[in-house]
């Protein structure tokens, strides 16, 4: 451990002390994770009789049968989320990025005034209904997986994001581009772009985690009669319609079923978060870099 | 610049043009064909209604919103083909379910009528599902007329005063479940085994008999909670008022528990609140010894776990819930605690104080832009109706979800639930005369039924619509008291009774509840002139 300079002893208690509440930290993050993973797979019984359990009580995987009940439509769910993800975010991210510079660019007249629009947006909203209705109404959206994919390219907080980190990359390359005879978009493509990789991964995650947890408006505009829908949705709705079967107080005649209810919202956790594990170490050093950059740049 | 304004007042114009045209061709529009817009208007004005003579020549598609989660095994599918063969033979239609599922169904059920979106029958509820507000914004169509032609039977069977209380502006909205029988009074659910053991020997009846139970499991039964209560449940206080009140609540939300009840069934125009009076005071006195005594546990404001999987552990001796889910969770019991011998305390067992379900708990309406009210009525008549397509659209195909045996229903040999699960969700139109009586259904079921019809009267608030618009911030308010307050009341946690009541009462005062009685009882003055009025 210290092999380098600090090798006098309030270097190494440091260290020790900086490495011991690191790793306690780790351990209160994970400790809840290793959590929903053992309960997952505890036998209902045994969570009424004992409680959570971080190592299960008495093993089943009645939970993920419940979820796995119909693999097809679950691997179809997947394929729906990830398609929307993949698609959504790369769309997603060169359209923020291009607004978010276009905003910035000093030779842009009305910036302030498109700026103040855009954040307006943030303060005063339309509403479910008027939304709904333009959706399902106007656009003939309903039924169709751009009703998912559309709200989730744009968001003004991203632009914003966006607006002000590259407010740090002076305005003198973007003159100079253009006097070697470089057009705006080449300039956008080859000079930007690159320059702003930190603030791409950041917002492309923050897009990402967008259309991944995305459940509202396909609930709002995916009907059932659609094969497959995103994943959250089709989660979310296992354990609703567990819980409801379970507590109906307004549906006197609903079948009771046996749903392993907390061992089921576990499990679905657990389904839900897998791939997001598996993503995420690919961006990090990224995102690490790009929150920061974010932050002092105000 | 003065040609750019020019143009856009043309368009503008253009517009305005198009709308009042559509606006004016939508009415008369309903029929698809020609033919089947000639019995649409003479059926709307009511003037001649054809003679037994109804167009059905041409094929035309029903949409049904049901709510539920849409059946994935591929039974459901099955079924409709079967449904869909005998509706096109009987009237040239053909059913398309359209589910709004339990995800966030609050939102989207109201959002699709609001929408406009052309539904054709619809399920609908006074109690749960909105039904009045959404008639005031005009979702539904009106069927006086349309009924006696399309649907004879279903208009015959339905009681004039039944269909007075589907009305709304003296129009029929909707077509109530009202030949089908349901329970959901509350009550406690209990171990007759165990009530036994402590020598209580007769069906428990009232708050004392329960008492004595709680302290036999407190005493003999080490390791369970007599009653498992969740902090958030407030089934107890509307249980009480229940036991020793002839109060009937009002569908008038206060959060946690309602405070606002009629007097009784036959003062039930006048508002009263039985947390003003002794009532609550001696409900107050009985929980917090109750509490005391250690029938629930110590946290039972911050417990959120699941009383039902704990009495069916056998981790607690009391449930709080409906009729229905006793007649289900008895049979369960006999399963997982064999011997358990469930027993139900109905809270109106101790002075009959007992209201019918309201009527319009289900019901169907057609939506106001809806393409072919007439076939879609004529679909519903056939669901209602026809004891075929009745039991396909129920119980599914026989052999395959049921089969009958000494006229009762039964799983068949090798029943899969998963496999072979079905449902249609159909909550707006039940009828006792076509059910099959289900042979797993709990023995005492009758009895329990029949002591219900003795003593039972009909609700009486199923049009009472309360108009919250001149209380709005005092009933927020009143809201935010009963949340607060409330859950230590209810379970004696609030330290001395009297005094937790009191400073209840005064918090009420001050957020306006004297107000809110006196709104109360304004609008249920008006109820009873509109009541008296359709009679």
């Amino acid at each position: 451990m210290a092999r380098q300079r600090g090798t006098d002893f309030s270097s190494v208690a440091i260290r020790l002390f900086g490495y011991f509440f690191i790793g306690l930290f780790a351990l209160f993050c994970l400790l809840p994770f290793l959590l929903v993973l053992g309960t997952s797979f505890t036998a209902e019984k045994s969570i009424t009789l004992h409680g959570y359990n971080l190592w299960p009580k008495e093993f089943s995987t009645f939970a993920y049968k419940i979820v796995f009940e119909n693999p097809g439509l679950i691997i179809g769910s997947y394929g729906v989320t990830l398609g929307i993800t993949m698609i959504g975010t790369t769309i997603g991210l060169f359209i923020v990025a291009m607004t978010g510079y276009s905003l910035q660019r000093p030779d842009f007249p009305y910036r302030n005034r498109i700026s103040f629009f855009i954040y307006f947006t943030t303060l005063f909203q339309g509403g479910v209904v008027p939304f709904y209705l333009i959706m399902t109404q106007w656009l003939h959206l309903k039924d169709n997986y751009l009703a998912v994919l559309l709200p989730g390219l744009m968001s003004p907080f991203l632009i914003i994001m966006m607006k002000s980190f590259v407010t740090s990359i002076p305005h003198a390359i973007t003159e100079s581009a253009k006097m070697d005879g470089a057009g705006d978009f080449k300039i956008f493509t080859k000079l930007i772009l690159p320059m702003t990789t930190p603030a791409l991964a950041t917002i492309g995650l923050f897009i990402a985690l967008g259309y991944w947890n995305e459940w509202y408006n396909a609930m709002l505009f995916l009907s059932p009669d659609l094969k497959y829908r995103p994943l959250q949705l089709f989660l979310y709705n296992v354990v609703t319609s567990a819980d409801f079967i379970k507590n109906s107080s307004v549906s006197s005649n609903v079948q009771p079923r046996d749903m392993p209810l907390e061992s089921m919202k576990m499990a679905t956790a657990v389904v839900a978060t897998g791939p997001v594990i598996l993503f995420y170490p690919m961006v990090q050093k990224y995102f690490i870099k790009g929150i920061t950059v974010g932050a002092v740049k105000g | 610049m003065f040609k750019r304004k020019k143009k856009a007042l043309s368009v503008a114009l253009a517009a305005t043009l198009a709308v009042s045209l559509t606006a004016c061709t939508t009415p008369s529009s309903t029929g698809t064909s020609s033919t089947d817009k000639a019995t649409a208007t003479a059926a709307a004005t009511g003037t001649a209604a054809p003679s037994g003579k109804i167009d059905t020549s041409e094929f035309q598609t029903i949409s049904y919103v049901m709510l539920g989660d849409k059946p994935k095994n591929g039974q459901f599918e099955k079924v409709m083909e079967k449904l869909n063969g005998i509706l096109k033979q009987k009237a040239n239609a053909k059913l398309e379910i359209k589910w709004v599922e339990w995800a966030d169904w609050q939102t989207k059920y109201n959002l699709l009528l609001a929408s406009g979106e052309p539904v054709d029958l619809i399920t609908v509820a006074t109690d749960w599902l909105d039904t009045w507000q959404n008639a005031q914004k005009g979702a539904f169509m009106p069927l006086d007329k349309l009924l006696p032609v399309y649907a004879p039977l279903t208009w015959k069977e339905v009681p004039p005063e039944n269909w007075a209380e589907t009305k709304y502006k003296n129009q029929i909205m909707l077509i109530p479940e009202d030949h089908y029988t349901q329970w959901v009074n509350h009550g406690f659910l209990y171990r007759g085994d165990w009530a036994k053991e402590f020598g209580i020997t007769a069906p428990i009846t009232d708050f004392k008999m329960m008492e004595t139970y709680f302290q036999g499991v407190k005493d003999k039964k080490p390791g369970v909670v007599p009653w498992d209560a969740n902090g958030t449940a407030a089934g107890n206080i509307g249980g009480y008022i229940n036991s020793y009140t002839d109060a009937i609540e009002l569908p008038v939300s206060t959060g946690l528990f309602g405070l606002i009840y009629g007097k009784s069934y036959d003062e039930r125009y006048k508002a009263y609140s039985p947390i003003l009076d002794d009532t609550f005071v001696d409900f107050a006195k009985l929980m917090k010894s109750w509490g005391d005594k250690g029938f629930w546990r110590e946290d039972v404001l911050n417990y959120k776990g699941d009383n039902r999987s704990e009495l069916e552990a056998g981790k607690s001796s009391v449930d709080q819930h409906h009729t229905q889910t006793f007649l289900g969770e008895r049979i369960k019991m006999d399963k997982l605690q064999p011997g358990s011998d469930l027993q139900f305390f109905p809270f109106s067992a101790t002075r009959n104080n007992l209201v019918s379900m309201s009527i319009t708990h289900g019901g169907t309406s057609i939506g106001a832009k809806s393409k072919h009210p007439e076939r879609a009525l004529m679909v519903y008549e056939l669901i209602r109706q026809d004891p075929e397509v009745y039991r396909l659209m129920n119980y599914g195909l026989e052999g395959v979800q049921y089969v009958i045996k000494d006229g009762k229903r039964f799983r068949p040999d090798g029943y899969d639930v998963q496999r072979d699960d079905f449902y249609s969700n159909f909550w707006g139109g039940r009828i006792d005369k076509n059910e099959i009586p289900d042979g797993n259904d709990w023995s005492g079921k009758g009895a329990l039924y029949a002591s219900y019809d003795k003593i039972k009267k009909p609700y009486p608030y199923g049009r009472f619509v309360f108009d919250k618009g001149p209380v709005t911030n005092e009933l927020t308010a009143v809201t935010q008291v009963v949340g607060q307050m409330g859950p230590a009341i209810l379970y004696g946690k609030a330290g001395d009774p009297v005094k937790a009541v009191d400073e209840f009462r005064a918090k009420l005062k001050t957020a306006g509840f004297d107000k809110l009685m006196a709104e109360v009882q304004k609008q249920l003055d008006a109820f009873k002139v509109t009541v008296e009025s359709t009679k």
